[in-house]
């Protein structure tokens, strides 16, 4: 027969095949657990999502399942197969031993990579980028939490739990018009959804990313979500001009404003991005991003102090603060689902906030 | 001069001439084996062109009168039987742009006409090999979706609403693997929701063997993602205005009514308050037969109670408004003679 494009070994649709071990992740409605394939001894990640919570329609769901076992990409995180258990839905993926580049940072780099390793990290997750936007998907989530690294030093973009395709209505339709997404990585666009947006919102998000490895942290992070969608809408774009980005050099400073234009028409492509001169030396990740990891615990020791820490955290918050975030949390949550952006109301209510 | 020499653009129907020429070589096997990697290379290369004439790329948008011009040259000939036939041999990357390519030709107009209706009429039995896509888990999500797309059109749906395939959509929907039953169950609803007056004739016509598949294989199945995708399915067919017949059918049956209470009572909230959905249509009914109305008092307690206790995550007017006008009609009925 033809040549078929996954020629690939097939896993099981049988749980009884697959033993969950420790927890190396967790989310809203859905917690990723480390796991050995038995019939091939082999491990592998296995994201449980607990269907009875995703109360929408199922649609989103069979897209990104569907969309996850057809990628063929060696930067992009692709689905082994799934199926239903009980009320959950498992996705089989491949084990990326070291976890997120944001945990990694969190664990052991908290002001943020040297440029050669950045460089190299995106330089992976832009090919991967390229190669979603040519199908037609937009991923909606581009940050460091959702860039994943393997012992060998290979980078690989996961997560399209908010991906769109565009392609899959047949639609001519470019633009979409969902407000989804993380706020500190939002592109301007995304905010205002009347406006519609496309591949060029991941392009923004790509860039506020390389300032998230370039300091351990996104623009604007420490600011609750309300005051975010404010500051990417009104402020200047973000970019590597403190004092301290001195060391950086000036085609990996050049490189993010490039990505940070709030118009989206005047940001590159994915594919015009790859050919800018900050990319041309990239090391091959194998040899930067491996030295990274040397000497770390297992990556489900740390997420477990993560996420002990993360729990302290939030226990020692002074309560009016965090009734704060709560009510900032809410009145976003509110202008998201009502699709009400009303601009001058939301300046209105930042105001008042930064009063208190 | 430099101009001179180089190549000029091929137009669209040239790109869709090219690789109808090479389809038609596949199809035949009359490819010389060390041909055949260089021919398939050339092959993905104007499927990926035809794509992008239809989508646009990242950088420009597509042009209606390329895509015009594609459209006529493809259904001009049989292009689209050779794309379905010769899929298994392509590459996954192939095999995606050639499912994208036959999804948005569903919608292309020529003066006027959606072309590829016109075409699916005369090659009806191309719903025959798509639909053997689900029992090859390779070929199953682009023939899948090629088969949604092609449902668009009313004369494939009754087609295949009217086939013996509709019955293996029950299967289908069970399957182990998710993304291939998620997609059958995408179908499936497809069909049955699409074009109103073909399902509401369907419905009528077939009822008897339809709903006692329906009830069994689905809603009393063990999988509970079936159990929730169909509760949910029944709903959308009985409260659609042109299925009002069927509907008036379906809750004057005390079988019914049974699968509906179980279904009422499960653990899962999602599926509670898909199931409040069409039990409401029981209560609300206002020439209950007798038998009903009897299961209804005799149960009467316990589902104000049930009922009482059953609430929607997020604030929903209409949820609660309904719940109260049927908990009201429970709390009056009497008991009836059976006739």
């Amino acid at each position: 027969m033809g040549k078929s494009g996954h020629g690939k070994r097939s896993y099981s649709v049988n749980a009884n095949d697959y033993k969950l071990l420790e927890e190396i992740g967790y989310g809203a409605s859905a917690t990723v657990f480390r796991a050995i394939y038995v019939p091939y001894n082999e491990v592998v990640a296995i994201k449980c999502l607990d269907l009875d919570r995703c109360n929408s329609n199922l649609d989103d769901i069979r897209r990104e399942a569907q969309m996850m076992s057809l990628i063929d990409h060696a930067n992009v995180v692709r689905a082994f197969c799934s199926f239903v258990v009980d009320r959950n839905l498992w996705v089989v993926m491949p084990f990326m031993a070291e976890g997120s580049c944001l945990h990694l940072m969190q664990t052991a780099y908290p002001d943020g990579f040297e440029e050669p390793v950045i460089c190299s990290i995106l330089k992976e997750s832009l090919k991967a980028l390229e190669y979603l936007h040519q199908h037609g998907h937009i991923h909606r989530d581009v940050k460091a939490g959702n860039i994943l690294l393997d012992t060998n030093g290979v980078v690989k973009l996961a997560d399209f739990g908010v991906s769109a395709c565009m392609f899959d209505s047949g639609d001519r339709q470019r633009s979409r018009n969902t407000f989804i997404g993380t706020p500190c990585w939002m592109a301007p666009e995304v905010m205002l959804p009347e406006k519609g947006y496309n591949f060029k919102a991941d392009i923004w998000s790509f860039g506020i990313t390389a300032l998230e490895l370039a300091h351990g942290h996104a623009p604007f992070s420490k600011y609750p979500y309300m005051k975010v969608l404010l500051m990417t809408l009104q402020n200047a774009p973000p970019g590597l001009d403190h004092d301290r980005d001195k060391k950086f050099s000036k085609s990996f400073k050049e490189m993010i404003a490039m990505c940070l234009v709030k118009d989206p028409a005047k940001r590159p492509t994915a594919e015009k991005l790859l050919k800018h001169s900050f990319f041309k030396h990239a090391k091959p990740p194998e040899l930067s991003v491996k030295k990274l990891l040397a000497d770390l615990p297992p990556l489900w020791n740390r997420v477990k102090t993560l996420q002990l820490r993360d729990d302290a955290q939030l226990a020692l918050k002074l309560l009016p603060s965090a009734q704060q975030e709560a009510i900032s949390q809410n009145e976003y949550k509110r202008g998201v689902s009502a699709w009400n952006f009303d601009i001058e109301d939301l300046k209105a209510q930042a105001a008042l906030e930064d009063q208190d | 001069m430099k101009g001179l020499f180089k190549s000029k653009p091929r137009t669209p129907a040239e790109i869709v001439r090219l690789t109808r020429d090479l389809l038609v070589q596949f199809d035949m096997d009359t490819i010389r084996e060390s041909k055949r990697d260089e021919k398939m290379v050339e092959l993905s290369k104007h499927i990926r062109e035809l794509k992008c004439i239809l989508y646009g790329n990242s950088e420009s948008e597509p042009v209606a009168e390329a895509c015009m011009q594609l459209t006529q040259e493809f259904f001009k000939e049989n292009t689209l039987r050779l794309v379905i036939n010769c899929i298994p041999k392509l590459n996954l990357e192939a095999r995606k742009d050639a499912t994208q390519i036959v999804a948005n030709l569903q919608r292309q107009q020529v003066q006027c006409r959606l072309v590829a209706s016109d075409y699916l009429e005369r090659n009806i039995d191309l719903m025959d090999i798509l639909m053997t896509g689900y029992e090859n888990t390779d070929m199953s999500l682009h023939y899948g979706s090629m088969l949604r797309e092609c449902i668009r059109h009313q004369v494939v749906a009754k087609y295949v609403l009217e086939s013996e395939h509709l019955k293996k959509f029950f299967e289908f929907i069970q399957l182990p693997n998710f993304d291939i039953a998620a997609d059958a169950a995408a179908t499936f609803k497809e069909l049955l929701t699409r074009h109103k007056s073909t399902v509401a004739e369907f419905l009528s016509k077939n009822y008897d063997w339809f709903f006692a598949e329906y009830n069994s294989k689905l809603l009393e199945s063990s999988n509970y993602i079936t159990r929730r995708q169909a509760v949910k399915l029944l709903g959308d067919m009985l409260l659609d205005r042109s299925n009002a017949a069927t509907m008036t059918k379906y809750v004057s049956s005390r079988d019914n009514l049974r699968i509906l209470m179980n279904l009422l009572r499960e653990s899962s909230k999602t599926i509670q308050i898909e199931a409040f959905h069409v039990f409401k249509l029981f209560a609300a009914n206002q020439n209950k037969p007798a038998d009903i109305t009897n299961i209804l008092v005799a149960n009467k307690s316990k589902l104000l109670r049930l009922l009482g206790e059953l609430k929607t995550d997020k604030e929903d007017e209409q949820f609660d408004a309904d719940k109260a006008q049927v908990m009201q009609e429970i709390a009056s009925l009497e008991p009836k003679e059976l006739a």
